[in-house]
């Protein structure tokens, strides 16, 4: 047991930061030479102004024609990406690590909301699973990596849930969700959870294009 | 007269029986976490005998250690003292705060001798 705590906190926690740290400045690195080499253009119209307006509309609930058309999806779209990026970096167990190994610590949320964030995650992971199968429309679209993009970023938040209650196998789950964890984090720059690195540029770029070139809104 | 002295021997008989009752109170099951304000978790499995007698941890000092002016008293210990007498709740200059003053206590002494609990529900077992 300690031997594999101590290497997959250790060497290997080392490697899923770097991947993820490394990989998603890799991607964002080769999009800006590809735009630079085969659009070039596109630099020449993008605009601060409009980009920002864009994103600042994107990431306003109910801000976009498109959400309005679909108040649930919405609803459960900030809600689960809200709790899926704020639970785990304010999560006491994880600011404890971080100030054991890095001296670091920063505010941290109760456990029991904690905790209640981490129910509203999975019941989101839940909602997009169902939507997937059952909704014609988006089930048409759907592959199997689909299923696994899902499970990889439900994971982290079903073995820590699991980890935190004590209820059965506390060890067990606890190494699955450190594991889990590490996974999720090398996932994002090389899989399409990567739509992290890329959605700001993306929506700066539709801003600046109907702001600036077709003086429309793009929401 | 008399009166008074049958009361000062009644007093000093429940005194001594109040010492020896509280030195004679039940082993330490758990680390008391009741300087916490509203403790997140179960507090840590601890029994305090046992753990040093298997663990083979002779020296208190080990955990009881002394400090005077910033410098550690090589034999001295503080058994006499609470962990939280010294360690505030928040850090201040070189002391370590309460919580952190536990945990690298305990936590750092088990990855080092690889042996004992080092994930956070084997020490605060529900
Ligand atoms: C592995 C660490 C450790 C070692 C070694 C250790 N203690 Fe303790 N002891 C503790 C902790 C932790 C507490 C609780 C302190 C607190 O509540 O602030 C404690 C509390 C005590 C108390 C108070 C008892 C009570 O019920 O509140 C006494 C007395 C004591 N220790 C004596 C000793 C003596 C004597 C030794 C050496 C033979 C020793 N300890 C070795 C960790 C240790
Ligand atoms: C007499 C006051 C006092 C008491 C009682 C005390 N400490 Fe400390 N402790 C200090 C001081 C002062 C420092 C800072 C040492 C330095 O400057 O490096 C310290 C540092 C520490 C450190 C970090 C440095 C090291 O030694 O590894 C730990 C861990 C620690 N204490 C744990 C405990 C625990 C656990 C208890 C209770 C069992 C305890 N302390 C009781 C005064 C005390
Ligand atoms: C100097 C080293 C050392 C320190 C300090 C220490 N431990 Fe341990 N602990 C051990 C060792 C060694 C074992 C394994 C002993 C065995 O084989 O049972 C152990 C085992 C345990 C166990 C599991 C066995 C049992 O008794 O149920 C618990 C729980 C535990 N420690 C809690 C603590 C806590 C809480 C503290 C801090 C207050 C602490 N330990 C401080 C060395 C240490
Ligand atoms: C080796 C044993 C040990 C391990 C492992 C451990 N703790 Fe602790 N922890 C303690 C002791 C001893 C205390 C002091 C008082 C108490 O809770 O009994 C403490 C105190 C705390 C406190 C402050 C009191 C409270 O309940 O608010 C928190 C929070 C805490 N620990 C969280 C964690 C988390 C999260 C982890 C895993 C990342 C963890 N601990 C791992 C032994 C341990
Ligand atoms: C380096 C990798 C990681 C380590 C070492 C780690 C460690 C931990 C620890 C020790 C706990 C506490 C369990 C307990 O209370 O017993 C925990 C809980 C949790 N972790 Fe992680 N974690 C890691 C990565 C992640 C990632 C990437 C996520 C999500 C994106 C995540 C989400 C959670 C959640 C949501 C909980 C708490 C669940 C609840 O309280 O209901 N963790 N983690
Ligand atoms: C700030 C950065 C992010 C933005 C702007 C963003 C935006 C979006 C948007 C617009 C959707 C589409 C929702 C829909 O179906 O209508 C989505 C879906 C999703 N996002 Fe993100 N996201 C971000 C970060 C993340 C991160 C960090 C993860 C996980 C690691 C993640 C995981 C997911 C998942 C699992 C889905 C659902 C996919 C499905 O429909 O099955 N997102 N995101």
């Amino acid at each position: 047991m300690h031997d594999l705590y101590i290497f997959i906190t250790g060497p290997l926690a080392w490697a899923a930061f770097i991947l993820f740290i490394g990989g998603s400045l890799y991607r964002l690195l080769a999009m800006l030479i590809l735009v630079n080499r085969k659009e070039r253009f596109i630099f020449s119209y993008m605009s601060l102004r409009y980009g920002l307006r864009s994103i600042l509309h994107w990431i306003t609930p109910f801000a976009t024609v498109n959400m309005r058309r679909h108040p649930v999806l919405t609803v459960v779209t900030f809600l689960f990406h809200i709790c899926l990026i704020v639970t785990p970096i304010f999560l006491l167990s994880h600011v404890i690590l971080w100030d054991e190994s890095w001296n670091l610590s920063w505010w941290s949320l109760p456990d029991g909301l904690a905790d209640f964030m981490t129910i509203i995650v999975i019941a989101g992971a839940i909602f997009f699973l169902i939507r997937r199968i059952v909704s014609p429309e988006v089930q048409f679209v759907t592959s199997a990596s689909d299923y696994i993009i899902l499970a990889i970023v439900a994971a982290p938040f079903v073995t820590g849930f699991l980890a935190y209650h004590q209820w059965f196998a506390y060890e067990f789950f606890m190494v699955l969700h450190i594991l889990t964890g590490e996974m999720m984090l090398v996932a994002i720059p090389f899989t399409r959870l990567s739509h992290m690195i890329y959605s700001p540029f993306t929506r700066a770029y539709m801003g600046s294009e109907f702001g600036g070139v077709r003086h429309a809104k793009d929401w | 007269m008399n009166k008074s002295v049958v009361y000062m021997i009644a007093f000093v008989i429940i005194f001594v029986f109040v010492l020896v009752s509280v030195h004679s109170q039940e082993d330490m099951e758990r680390v008391d976490n009741s300087v916490f304000k509203n403790p997140e978790r179960p507090s840590a499995l601890f029994r305090h005998d046992e753990h040093n007698e298997n663990a083979d941890i002779e020296n208190c000092s080990e955990c009881h250690h002394l400090y005077e002016d910033g410098q550690m008293i090589e034999d001295g210990s503080s058994e006499d003292q609470h962990c939280s007498d010294c360690h505030a709740l928040k850090a201040s200059d070189s002391i370590p705060a309460l919580r952190k003053a536990f945990h690298m206590n305990c936590k750092g002494c088990h990855l080092e001798q690889k042996q004992g609990p080092v994930t956070c529900g084997e020490c605060h077992k529900k």
